[in-house]
């Protein structure tokens, strides 16, 4: 397929993508919990919905930064998918979620703050890592657009087996799964954070952040296929189990607190995916 | 050509010397913005006449009539000196005096003893594009600072009561410090350019001691003192360089890797360039030197001065690439930018955290400068223009602030855009120019890492590793102050009045810069087509095809440049929204966000930023850092002992 | 299409009341009842909510939480009034401190009695509040 084909297909494609996946993952999650859950495409109709509704706006500058938000994290998968530069991806993927954190701080409210704040954390926690696992990418196949990856020979999955354990760590704080839901939450009301980074979102103000956080599962998608670079089934397979190992971990564990979320993601981070990246100079690459 | 010199020199020193017998204000606002039209003016035309022949390699040039300094050199130095001595017993300070003697004695032995070999007289001088750059920066930004603070000092001293005016002195200071300025990146020959460079310490020195009290006089001498290390760096690197071949002449020194005694003395020089950009385990200067007045931070303190240092080592770059060298003073950059990124985590004062980030981008281009290919000082020369004109723009808006709102707490900015709009959205293309993807500087960091990449060996990898957690730290701090800035609630007329008190000095040079950096982002691609690639390409003529930029990157900069100013302006678009509806547990809530509390009590909610105190220590990261570059330093002159034996 | 009808979210609240009631809806949520079948989430957060969902009556302290909680709610919204206590102050109407039932203090659109209401009744007047959630977009629209 040419770039410009594949653009189209992960714009359109890439939110029902995530919508889906968010649908399964309900599912699963009711199921373990011995419940039958919503129907598959309940986060569309969610979204539907939320489209539906008033807004009601507690200043003006949030809506603005939430469709940059929107913007800006399909503009990482079009640079990625349509041939930019990877790793100047990974910046832009920075700012979309740079750009929720905003939208949530602007409203100058407790429980957003909070949100906002710890959404930074989060950000400081996952970020370096998304950086190191493209410039690992770029490195061991000498590549740097997602087409090159694809065709190198190089099988990146078995030179970088650090990095992708370490994928599999940090996503879980990306998705903002327990237990490092630390910013906001997808369920349980009544906590300390009401909603944290969307408490203070409405109607389609709300349906910008679930449709942003699709394209991101569809971006994280990607990712996992260029691990997999010699076979993309293999690597959507491989996304799906990482995604169910996702579900049952965000069941069966609790909030944990920010601080070990940050210590731990540097940790992983540093020791899997850095020393990955170094091992490769020892060997020789 | 050889008329740039004398005026781009000379024409700030004699303002700065008549600015010294003006009394009375409104003279002294007439002639500061005369002066300050004029030397933008002649910047530009100097550009202008210098940009055909600099291109390729540089043009060579001396002063009008082959004159030569001769003598004059030794005599600006036993100047300085005697300065230095004199101020450092007047306040029983011991170090600079007896560093300051170090360095006349080694410039007396070698030129009464005439052990200098002299440069021809056609080759004083040496303009490249990287000159071009530097003369741009100085020639724009430094007047625009000198003229806002025309306004920033008359709030100041009314602030401030006790302290004491000597604004004669201090824009003296500040336009004779631009003539050195001038004089330090255009110049070829070391003995010459050491004495613009000790001048730029001077006024440095003289301006952080501006209040004259116990406090600020201590920060004055710490910065003298660190700066006076790598001032007699410089001059041992003279000495060794007066018995070389190549001689004084730093384009011979810097055409090609050097080795043996060369590259000690290079080593020496990066010394020098790696004190005045207050690398670690430097940095401690910059930091105390953030309570002199705010317009001396912004000009020295952040877009010029400190520049210098890390010119010099672009400049040494293609001497030093590949050596032993190259790779510490890299690591010593790069690892400056991750601890003082992480220190500036747990910062509160809007000028520290400035300073820390000023030092952590410095960092970054000493570590390009350090690894030294084509496509690394491409990243380094863009930095330095970026951060010239962004961090320039924050200082001053600071500087406002600070007159406005009578504090450097970061924590007192919030719900910044319902009090003070306008200053708000200066501030806001300040910080996006600084760290949002994609302008300037983000571009410059994705590049770094992409010629990290290119490193061989597994310090690339080390180096990559820094920039992907160093970046996300740079993250963490802008982010917090972006969510202060732009939060808001109803605020009372009172505070929406500050605004209109900003003097129109203020006004117009912030927004100039601000406009500044929305220009040059968007003209990225030229900048680096005509300016920047050639510089790179120039340096490392060997090296691979000097860095581009992706017409992606171009296209995703153009859409930010684009929606940043809708976002701006939405922003400023009132009504439809009720600013008391925020979520409080069901509680009342407020306009100006007071809330109900206990016992129809009322609460006003006060929101603080995460300082992530449990995690990061400040102080021990900052002293950790330093050690570790400390070692790094003796690590080099190990190194250029070793080479040099 | 509407989709409000396939995504109802509630937020509850729980005045003066025994609990009984407030053990209820939360039963809805259990294996056995599961309204999340019909999309139904329990959100915590006004802003989010469409359906307030009250139980336990009104008391001197918390009208002034029943008005904000419900003036927060974006439009359109209804609010179902879940046990005797909600729907008309229950055994606590004669109380000192007890204003009576929700529909003082905002306006009611459901109403499902029992003492507690069974989980059946919940869910039957939370599909009942979709419809009435229906009417009223296609009133605004």
């Amino acid at each position: 397929m040419t770039p410009a084909l594949l653009v189209l297909v992960f714009v359109v494609l890439g939110p029902v993508l995530g919508g889906l996946l968010a649908g399964a993952d309900r599912i699963v999650s009711a199921r373990m919990q011995g419940r039958v859950g919503p129907p598959l495409l309940q986060p569309f109709y969610d979204v539907g919905k939320l489209f539906q509704k008033r807004v009601r706006r507690v200043n003006p500058v949030a809506e603005p930064l939430l469709i940059g938000h929107v913007v800006f994290m399909a503009l990482a998968g079009v640079l990625v998918i349509g041939g930019g530069d990877l790793i100047f991806a990974m910046f832009v993927l920075a700012l979309a979620a740079l750009f929720l954190v905003l939208a949530a701080g602007s409203a100058d409210s407790p429980y957003s703050n909070v949100g906002a704040e710890r959404e930074l954390v989060v950000l400081l926690a996952s970020e370096p890592f998304f950086i190191l696992m493209m410039a690992a990418i770029c490195k061991v196949t000498g590549e740097s657009t997602f087409s090159g990856v694809m065709d190198s020979p190089v099988r990146v999955a078995v030179e970088l087996p650090g990095a992708l354990l370490a994928f599999l760590f940090v996503i879980t704080i990306k998705l903002r799964k327990s237990p490092f839901d630390i910013s906001t939450t997808h369920h349980h009301p009544h906590q300390e954070l009401v909603r944290g980074l969307t408490s203070d979102l409405s109607g389609r103000q709300l349906g910008w952040v679930e449709l942003a956080h699709w394209y991101e599962c569809a971006l994280l998608a990607v990712f996992v296929v260029l691990f997999f670079n010699w076979s993309a089934p293999l690597g959507i397979l491989a996304f799906v189990v990482a995604y169910g190992l996702e579900v049952l971990v965000d069941n069966s564990t609790s909030r944990a607190k920010w601080q070990l979320v940050l210590r731990s993601a540097w940790a992983v981070t540093l020791v899997l995916a850095g020393g990955n990246l170094l091992a490769l100079y020892v060997v020789g690459v | 050509m050889s008329w740039t010199v004398p005026v781009l020199v000379g024409l700030p020193t004699v303002v700065g010397a008549v600015l010294l017998v003006v009394r009375r204000a409104p003279l002294r606002n007439t002639l500061v913005v005369v002066a300050s039209v004029l030397v933008t003016a002649a910047s530009v035309a100097a550009v202008a006449v210098l940009a055909d022949r600099a291109g390729d390699g540089g043009a060579f040039f001396g002063l009008p009539g082959g004159m030569t300094p001769g003598y004059a050199v030794l005599a600006m130095d036993v100047v300085l000196a005697g300065t230095i001595i004199g101020f450092g017993v007047a306040h029983r300070r011991w170090f600079a005096p007896l560093l300051a003697l170090a360095q006349l004695g080694i410039a007396g032995y070698l030129e009464l003893g005439h052990h200098l070999p002299h440069l021809e007289a056609d080759r004083l001088f040496w303009v490249d594009n990287l000159s071009l750059i530097m003369i741009l920066v100085i020639g724009v930004v430094g007047p625009l600072i000198c003229v806002h603070a025309l306004g920033y000092m008359r709030d100041y001293h009314r602030a401030n009561p006790m302290v004491r005016g000597r604004r004669t002195v201090f824009f003296c200071l500040l336009f004779v410090f631009l003539g050195a300025m001038f004089g330090l990146v255009i110049t070829n020959d070391l003995p010459l350019m050491h004495v613009f460079w000790e001048v730029t310490t001077l006024c440095s020195f003289l301006l952080i001691g501006y209040t004259r009290t116990t406090e600020t006089i201590g920060y004055a001498f710490r910065a003298l003192n660190m700066n006076m290390i790598g001032g007699l760096g410089f001059s041992l690197a003279i000495l060794i360089l007066a018995g070389q071949r190549s001689g004084v002449d730093l384009a011979r020194l810097t055409a090609e890797p050097v080795g043996g005694l060369l590259l000690a003395a290079v080593a020496l020089l990066a010394l020098a360039g790696l004190t005045k950009s207050a690398q670690m385990p430097f940095s401690d200067w910059l930091i105390g030197a953030m309570y002199a007045p705010t317009p001396t931070s912004a000009l020295l303190h952040s877009s010029t001065m400190v520049k210098a240092g890390v010119f010099l080592l672009l400049r040494l770059s293609p001497a030093m690439t590949g050596s032993t060298v190259g790779t510490l003073v890299a690591g010593i950059g790069l690892l400056t930018f991750l601890f003082v990124s992480a220190v500036a985590i747990t910062e509160q004062n809007a000028k520290k955290i400035l300073a820390y980030s000023t030092i952590g981008s410095l960092g970054l281009v000493t570590g390009c400068a350090g690894v030294g290919t084509a496509q690394a000082v491409w990243v380094g020369a863009m930095i330095v223009i970026f951060h010239a004109l962004a961090k320039g723009l924050l200082f001053l808006v600071v500087g406002t602030l600070e007159n406005r709102l009578h504090t450097k707490d970061v924590e007192y900015f919030d719900t910044l855009l319902s009090r003070m709009p306008r200053v708000s959205a200066l501030a806001l293309v300040g910080i996006a120019g600084m760290f949002i993807a994609p302008f300037g500087v983000v571009v410059a960091k994705w590049a770094a890492i992409r010629a990290f990449l290119e490193v061989p060996g597994w310090t690339g990898a080390a180096f990559v590793v820094i920039m992907a957690f160093g970046s996300s730290l740079t993250i963490f701090y802008w982010g917090k102050l972006l969510i202060k800035i732009l939060s808001m609630r109803a605020v009372d007329p009172v505070e929406r009045a500050l605004e209109s008190r900003v003097t129109r000095f203020e006004w117009v040079t912030e927004t100039t810069l601000a406009v500044g950096v929305v220009a040059v982002t968007a003209l990225l691609a030229v900048l680096s087509d005509h300016v920047v690639s050639p510089y790179a390409a120039a340096a490392f003529p060997s090296g691979d095809a000097a860095a581009g930029v992706d017409p992606v990157v171009v296209g995703v900069t153009l859409l930010a440049v684009v929606f940043l100013p809708i976002l701006a302006v939405s922003a400023w678009r009132r009504g439809g929204f009720d600013q008391a509806d925020f979520y409080a547990g069901g509680r009342s809530t407020r306009p100006d966000h007071a809330m109900g509390a206990a016992l129809g009590a009322t609460r006003s909610v006060t929101l603080r930023g995460y300082y992530l105190d449990d995690v990061v220590d400040g102080a021990l990261l900052f002293r950790a850092g330093s050690l570790v570059c400390g070692l790094a330093l003796v690590a080099m002159a190990v190194v250029g002992w070793v080479v040099a034996a | 299409m509407s989709y409000l009808r396939r995504s109802p979210w509630i937020l509850h609240y729980d005045g003066s009341s025994c609990n009984g009631c407030d053990i209820e809806v939360l039963a809805c949520l259990t294996p056995l009842y599961d309204v999340e079948r019909f999309g139904v989430v329990n959100t915590g957060n006004p802003k989010h909510a469409d359906i307030l969902l009250v139980t336990g009556s009104v008391n001197e302290r918390n009208i002034e939480i029943i008005q904000n909680l419900h003036r927060q709610m974006p439009d359109p919204k209804v609010v179902v009034a879940v046990g005797a206590c909600a729907v008309s102050g229950g055994i606590f109407a004669r109380a000192y401190n007890v204003q009576g039932g929700i529909d003082q203090v905002i306006p009611v659109d459901v109403y499902a009695p029992g003492c507690a209401a069974r989980p059946e009744t919940i869910i039957d007047a939370v599909i009942a509040g979709i419809g009435v959630l229906e009417r009223k977009r296609k009133v605004s629209a």
